[in-house]
């Protein structure tokens, strides 16, 4: 029941980190333009396991607007609790 | 770069969709497994190296404290109501809708886990809220970030850890890097007993 796979995801997370410290002063690649463009192959996989996926998209349009309010009012109340504690706790 | 995404994601479900239904014996599982997780891991690294290369960004995160434990405190509960209130809007089950928006973005587990425990109905539903939330989070950052520097990781859930991190971070600023991170990850070991937890109240 416990995923411990997401704990993998720390690891080149710290590894980046370390290596990152080691290489100050020096110049290295500009790295925001590599981000991006991981991030580009990242999406393009995510949007090929929705379209791979024949049960998924078939469910989409029946579920969609239910799934829609959901996610919109799960993100408005977590925004406007994260804000409000923000602007009155001064964190 | 909101462009770029979108277009890039309507390109990977159209060729999703062409490579499973047109082409026989295409390997899926290369893009939706190993390419997925690969340029994740990449992806991880790149970004780590970013906030190690920062001189300033150790100070920044020595000015960040409580906001590591509260941020994902808040965000879990707003999520739970905002399942409440959509149940009450649609008439739904409430434990049942409140389960839904504990998955916090993680549609890979709360679609798979909702379908195990309550069925395949809201196990699509379970996936397709959370998968929502974290294409909604995507498409807006550049506009939250005008309301509030966290209000991008308030709507990320548990998705600020790997998938929204990066454009997160490209809006808010590297100093944003750590409670994202954080509060994605504590999110992201709530997830399966929040879910769980509030389905088997059904």
């Amino acid at each position: 029941m416990f995923d411990f796979s997401v704990l993998v995801l720390v690891v080149p997370l710290a590894l980046g980190m370390v290596c990152g410290f080691l290489l100050r002063g020096r110049k290295i690649a500009n790295l925001s333009r590599v981000t991006f463009g991981v991030i580009l192959v990242l999406i393009f996989s995510l949007g090929f396991t929705v379209g791979s996926n024949d049960d998924l998209l078939a469910s989409l349009p029946s579920v969609g607007v239910s799934a829609f309010v959901m996610a919109l009012l799960a993100i408005g109340f977590s925004v406007f609790f994260v804000v409000l504690f923000r602007r009155r706790l001064r964190f | 770069m909101i462009k770029y995404i979108l277009l890039v994601l309507a390109i990977g479900v159209g060729a999703g969709y062409f490579a499973s239904n047109f082409v026989v014996g295409f390997p899926l599982s290369w893009v939706t497994y190993y390419l997925f997780d690969g340029s994740l891991l990449v992806l991880l690294f790149v970004m780590g190296l970013a906030f190690g290369v920062d001189r300033e960004a150790v100070a920044k995160l020595r000015s960040t404290g409580l906001r590591v434990l509260i941020v994902p405190f808040l965000v879990a509960l707003g999520s739970i109501l905002g399942g409440l209130v959509s149940g009450l809007i649609f008439g739904l089950d409430l434990f049942g809708s409140m389960a839904v928006t504990a998955g916090f973005g993680w549609y890979t587990l709360a679609g798979p886990l909702l379908t195990q425990v309550l069925g395949s109905q809201w196990g699509a539903l379970g996936f397709a809220a959370n998968f929502l939330r974290e294409l909604l989070t995507i498409v807006s950052v550049s506009l939250m970030v005008k309301v509030d520097k966290y209000a991008p990781v308030a709507a990320g859930g548990a998705t600020t850890m790997d998938t929204t991190l990066p454009v997160i971070v490209r809006y808010c600023g590297k100093d944003v890097l750590i409670v994202a991170f954080s509060s994605g990850f504590a999110l992201s070991m709530a997830a399966p007993f929040v879910v769980m937890a509030i389905a088997s109240l059904k």
